[in-house]
């Protein structure tokens, strides 16, 4: 199997040496967070770093906090499997423990991190979406400061982030759900096993006082456009009036709409639109038996 | 550029100076001569690599080895005790579990990273325990019932 | 003489090397001194090599050795010698080798393989073995005419048919005027990737004073393969040694030389020291061997009430860019497209056609697979279109005992009507379309197939009694997966009349182990276990002899079990070790045993004057039942159950029986849903298991494998063969099982669910 070429290797202990790091190195230094992406593309002979910085080491970025009234802060570091476990999360924020669990494989799980999958921005990643409709928000730090925004807004194209050379992302913010919400996240692939999202949407919404009537509601899309998609026309449907069997067929058929598909060696783009179709319509039916159910989120 | 990483493998302790391009994999098969770990795509997808770090399954391919340094690693040498076959390893072989067997290691590492956590398992969770290791010879449904039977034995001895 | 072992589920012999990680496979070699090997591959489908310059690599660190076709300029082939270790003047598919460079490091060799610099002129290139046979296109081997052949192919030179198959029987013509309804249909079985998780893996070692060449490999079949070199290079076999440790699966791809030429080539300059070179994934998924792909056209006739009385089939088999071990299915595997039925009227055209693609090759299966899945889709549309329940309809036309094939010889042991009853009653035939929700429907399906074995073979062995009456199996059948030293073991031990754990069965060296023809054709429990029966009997007699002799007795009075004499009405007189120590004294000895079998010459293999070379020493059939669940807004097929129940004449060890079934259905069912090669312009897009997609644990169905056993008359207990059935009739009893869910025909592999999606959308268009 092909081998790594060498590189330099830094160990930074915070993440002001680490950033220091990649502002001097630019674009001829990576952070190594799980390594699940990036030695992969420097196997593959996409990337060719000449130094590595391994975030690791930086102590507490790994860690899971919640803040009574406001949300949960989620550390870079903390490992897909880490966020799939959380029972914590699994109550408060369940879209992304359920994204988590249908991620790659075990092994995969147990390596790859929030952080490194947001950052390595495919538009194929599985916790995109279900962060885009937990309305999440992204701390940054670089040479010039802190800075935030929302997840949603970060993306700028395949494989790419609205972020600098030298800046890291240090921590995502998961804003409390309000009660009487529901959400799902669903994707298809070519097996049952192991498999990257042909297509993957998250639904979550919020019902108000009125039977079946969303107040709040988000819809986001995996593998359909340069970037993972907010698909807001769909969701301006969901707000149009009760979430009757035809409204949901409508919202999916909007979605489908949406969504910027294309045709690739995985799949047409005409199977992808059905799929977000068909995936927004089942989401839509799930998330909305949750809210109904009582249960948070 | 080299780095000297300490490391516990099968419950002895090493110190090897490597170059930090080095993955876990080539740690254990090259530097530690322990070639139960088998490599089948560099690239995670196989599962071939599987060992366990702390007990938790990893793709040893996609880990550097700097990123093992002060871990506890076990590889398939690892499970026999003594000269006694680890109980998954016993059922792996009464269940007929095995044919090429290059993908037995990684098998046997990742069910017994799920019953050390999960120690009665249903049959969806064996299933999605084993999912990230490919099995070309398709022994999955016997390698299923190793692991099942595997924990009826240790669920009897306790 | 007890029969302990046979028959019974022996815990396999090389278990607890694999269970515990001590077992060294091809992949696991390291010799002292070892270079690396790595490869430079052409980008271009055909070109002429017009420059190669290597100055740069030959600098890089670590680099011993860097070498071009001119270096090594020899061709090798297995059924025509046709293919060049690495390209000489002209490159003919995408991924074939080029240069090769051997360093101290594997990281070396890939570095310096990336400095070659290769400069090529482009040449027209053809992709589909439809056009590549026609008369304009362009030429991919002037020479075929003069390439020497291993076997009877008939080659047309001239044009890219590597080779022509025409058979007749009968006169298909009046069969379709006497038949109530044709059908007349086109199917497509796509090519597919062996995808062993051992990648392909070799260490050669050119000792240059003796110019003798060892070699260590995961191969299946060693004596061919160093008649392979042998014939290439133009030295005695004599001067090759071949070593066989594990194989981490082979299913036919590690059949030939495949990086077996890459580590000699370079081992040839490394003045004496070995060179290993292991595949990537990525040239596993592009540049090793593939099932050959087929395009089918089937025209059969059939009364009303369901007998057959014509089948013409036209075959096109797209070779790749060299011939490997694709001759012989485009020989024999095409014959079995008139499937396990008594049809009066038959007519075969079948072309293997090379294309600028990779090599296609032996694949489990060896053709049946893929005309299996043309035949059997056929039989249910056709038994739908008269009304007829697909069983009775196989029922009905399938081969009995005492029919005869379709070149006259005679069937015996025919289990087929058996493993039709038993499949079907297993999966609950006859239950119909199911609906399970607004999107999910299920159905049930049924195929089955009839596969014979390469006749006549040859295979040897030889049995050591050690002094301390311990025994060494010597044979060149390796442990591909299968089971194999298993139940020869157990062949050996209840022969002999041993205890099983007295037997160690060594892995196959070519200067020790005697010939073999291959572990493929799923022969190698019948040869192979014929050939250890032989060996056992003779070293039975052997030994009581010489008890015998020691005992003042009558042979005949004298019996051997669990390793001790007995003597008739006596009981217990000796232990084979006493009579080792015995025999020999102090000084020490061995008795020594060989055995051989072939096929050739027997009397079963009788047929029409003329055709003896179509019969098979023993016929297999299978019959596979599928249930399946399709969701109709996704397109997406799950499949519920398999019942396989196979007729293999005898089982020797039924777990690994099981084994082969299981393994065969999930290889099936993964080739027919899930795997294929996106290729641009004879580039594979999907070079890496992420998008080359196999079945995981959470794909595989519940799978019911049934033993049907017929005693073969010459098979050793009554055994014939398993390992490649089981990998033809899934494809067909998955397609049909969708039809019943949803009333679509699927008839180009693989299904998948965009596929499956766009034919029920134009169905609902249609109605």
């Amino acid at each position: 199997m092909k081998r790594l070429k060498p590189f330099t290797y830094f160990e930074p202990a915070s993440i002001s040496e680490a950033i220091e790091i990649l502002a001097e190195r630019g674009n001829e230094a990576y952070a190594l967070a799980g390594g699940t992406d990036l030695l992969v593309r420097m196997k593959r002979g996409e990337i060719r770093p000449s130094a590595l910085v391994n975030i690791k080491g930086i102590r507490d970025l790994d860690q899971i906090r919640n803040e009574p009234g406001r949300g949960t802060h989620v550390g870079p570091l903390v490992t897909i499997a880490g966020i799939g476990n959380d029972l914590r999360l699994c109550s408060s924020h369940p879209v992304i423990t359920e994204a988590a669990r249908v991620l790659g494989s075990p092994s995969i799980r147990t390596m790859a991190t929030l952080g490194g999958n947001i950052g390595r921005a495919s538009p194929a990643s599985d916790m995109a979406p279900a962060l885009i409709v937990l309305g999440a928000r992204v701390a940054i730090g670089g040479t010039a400061g802190k800075r935030e925004q929302s997840v949603e807004d970060i993306f700028s194209g395949p494989g790419t982030l609205r972020i600098q050379a030298g800046e890291l992302i240090s921590s995502f913010f998961l804003p409390e759900i309000a009660p009487r919400s529901g959400a799902a996240y669903l994707k298809i692939g070519r097996r049952e096993g192991m498999d990257c999202a042909l297509v993957g949407v998250a639904v979550q919404i919020t019902l108000g006082e009125k039977e079946k009537e969303a107040i709040d509601g988000r819809i986001a899309l995996a593998s359909v456009g340069p970037v993972p998609l907010r698909a807001a026309r769909a969701e301006k449907v969901l707000f149009s009036g009760p979430l009757t069997e035809d409204r949901i067929k409508e919202v999916a058929r909007v979605a489908s709409d949406e969504a910027d598909p294309i045709d690739d060696m995985r799949a047409s783009a005409w199977y992808r639109r059905e799929m977000v179709r068909v995936l927004s319509s089942r989401a839509l039916q799930k998330a909305l038996a949750r809210a109904e159910g009582g249960k948070e989120g | 550029m080299t780095i000297a990483i300490d490391i516990k493998v099968n419950g002895e302790q090493y110190r090897v100076e490597l170059e930090p391009q080095t993955t876990l994999l080539e740690l254990l098969r090259d530097s530690l001569r322990l070639t139960g770990t088998k490599e089948g795509c560099g690239l995670g997808e196989c599962g071939a690599c599987v060992v366990l770090v702390q007990g938790r399954p990893v793709n040893s391919c996609l880990m550097l080895a700097a990123d093992a340094n002060g871990c506890d690693v076990v590889t398939i040498e690892g499970l026999t005790m003594n000269g006694a076959l680890h109980p998954l390893q016993q059922s792996f072989v009464d269940e007929g579990a095995i044919q090429c067997g290059f993908c037995t290691p990684a098998m046997v590492l990742s069910a017994k990273a799920l019953l050390d956590r999960n120690p009665e398992p249903v049959e969806e969770e064996i299933k999605e325990a084993l999912s990230g290791v490919l099995c070309r010879c398709g022994s999955y449904n016997k390698i299923i019932r190793a692991v099942q039977s595997a924990a009826e034995r240790t669920r009897q001895s306790v | 003489m007890k029969t302990g072992h046979v028959g019974r589920s022996v815990p396999r012999l090389d278990a607890l090397d694999k269970v515990t990680g001590s077992a060294l496979y091809g992949f696991d070699i390291e010799l002292p001194g070892m270079f690396y090997g790595a490869t430079l591959r052409s980008p271009c489908s055909h070109a002429k090599i017009i420059h190669v310059d290597i100055s740069e690599a030959i600098k890089a660190p670590g680099v011993r050795a860097v070498i071009t076709g001119k270096d090594f300029p020899f061709t090798f082939g297995g059924s025509i010698k046709d293919q060049p270790f690495l390209a000489i003047d002209k490159v003919r598919y995408i991924g074939e080798p080029v240069a090769a460079v051997a360093a101290e490091t594997e990281a070396e060799a890939q570095d310096a393989v990336e400095r070659i610099r290769v400069t090529y002129e482009d040449l027209p290139a053809v992709f589909d073995p439809r056009e590549a046979a026609g008369e304009d296109a362009p030429l991919l081997h002037p020479d075929l005419g003069e390439y020497t052949r291993f076997g009877p192919y008939d080659v047309v030179p001239g044009t890219n048919i590597c080779t022509i198959r025409r058979y007749k029987h009968g006169n298909v013509e009046k069969g379709f005027s006497d038949a109530d309804e044709v059908f007349e249909d086109e199917f497509s079985a796509h090519s597919v990737s062996h995808s062993t998780i051992e990648t392909h893996c070799a260490a050669a070692r050119y000792e240059p004073v003796s110019g003798e060449f060892t070699i260590w490999s995961s191969n299946d079949r060693p004596h061919r393969a160093i008649r392979e070199l042998a014939n290439a290079v133009g030295i005695p076999i004599n001067h090759i040694r071949l070593i066989v440790p594990y194989v981490g699966g082979s299913f036919g791809g590690k059949s030939t030389l495949v990086a077996e030429a890459i580590a000699i080539a370079l081992a040839r300059f490394t003045k004496g020291r070995p060179v290993k070179a292991t595949f990537s994934r990525e040239e596993e998924l592009t540049a090793t061997q593939s099932r050959v792909a087929a395009w089918m056209k089937i025209k059969t006739g059939v009364t009303k009430s369901g007998v057959l009385t014509a089948r013409k089939a036209e075959v096109f088999w797209d070779n790749g860019a060299y011939a490997s071990y694709a001759p012989g299915v485009a020989l024999r595997g095409g014959l079995t497209v008139f499937g396990p039925y008594r049809i009066p009227n038959l007519e075969l055209d079948s072309r293997l056609v090379y294309t600028n693609k990779m090599i296609a090759g032996a694949y489990r299966g060896y053709g049946t697979t893929q005309v299996t899945w043309a035949c059997e889709s056929q039989m249910d549309m056709i038994a739908h279109k008269l009304g007829l329940d697909p069983l009775e309809f196989r029922l009905g036309n399938g081969y009995v005992e005492n029919d005869r094939y379709i070149n006259g010889q005679v069937l015996r042991d025919v289990g087929l009507k058996e493993t039709l009853e038993k499949a079907s009653r297993e999966i609950g035939w006859g239950s119909g379309r199911k609906r399970i929700s607004a999107s999910r429907f299920r159905g049930k399906g049924i195929a089955t197939t009839i596969k014979g074995t390469v006749t006549p073979t040859e295979s040897f062995c030889i049995i050591r009694l050690n002094n301390d009456a311990s025994i060494t199996l010597l044979m060149s059948s390796a442990e591909i997966g299968g089971g194999q030293k298993t139940v020869l073991a157990q062949i050996a031990a209840d022969t002999i009349g041993v205890p099983i754990e007295s037997i160690s069965v060594q892995n196959p060296d070519t200067f020790v182990t005697p010939y073999d023809h291959a572990v493929a054709s799923s022969r190698t429990t019948y040869h192979m276990g014929n050939a250890v029966r032989s060996a056992s009997q003779q070293l039975r007699e052997k030994i009581l002899q010489v008890a015998a002799t020691l005992l003042g007795l009558d042979c005949n009075r004298l019996s051997l079990a669990e390793g001790k004499v007995f003597e008739e009405g006596k009981g217990e007189r000796m232990h084979l070790d006493a009579l080792m120590s015995k025999r020999f004294g102090g000084k020490g000895g061995e008795i020594l045993a060989e055995g051989y079998y072939t096929s050739a010459g027997s009397p079963l293999l009788a047929a029409y004057s003329g055709l003896e070379g179509m019969s098979s020493i023993f016929w297999m059939y299978g019959t596979h039942a599928a249930e399946v669940e399709v969701d109709v807004e996704t397109g997406v097929v799950k499949v519920l159950k398999i019942a396989a129940a196979h007729d293999l004449g005898r089982a020797i060890n039924p777990m690994t029986c099981e084994q082969q079934i299981e393994g065969a259905v999930v290889m099936g069912l993964s080739n027919t849903l899930f795997e294929e090669f996106i290729l641009a312009g004879g580039r594979v897009l999907n070079d890496t298991l992420s998008d080359y997609k196999l079945a995981t644990a959470r794909d595989v169905p519940d799978i019911v494998p049934i033993i049907v056993e017929t005693r073969h008359t010459e098979g050793p207990f009554g055994a014939k063969g398993l390992g490649e059935p089981a990998a033809a009739a899934t494809a067909p009893a998955i397609a049909n099982a969708i039809y019943e869910a949803v009333g679509v025909r699927i008839k180009d592999l693989p299904i998948t669910p965009e596929k499956l999606l766009a034919a029920l959308k134009r169905k609902k268009v249609a109605n």
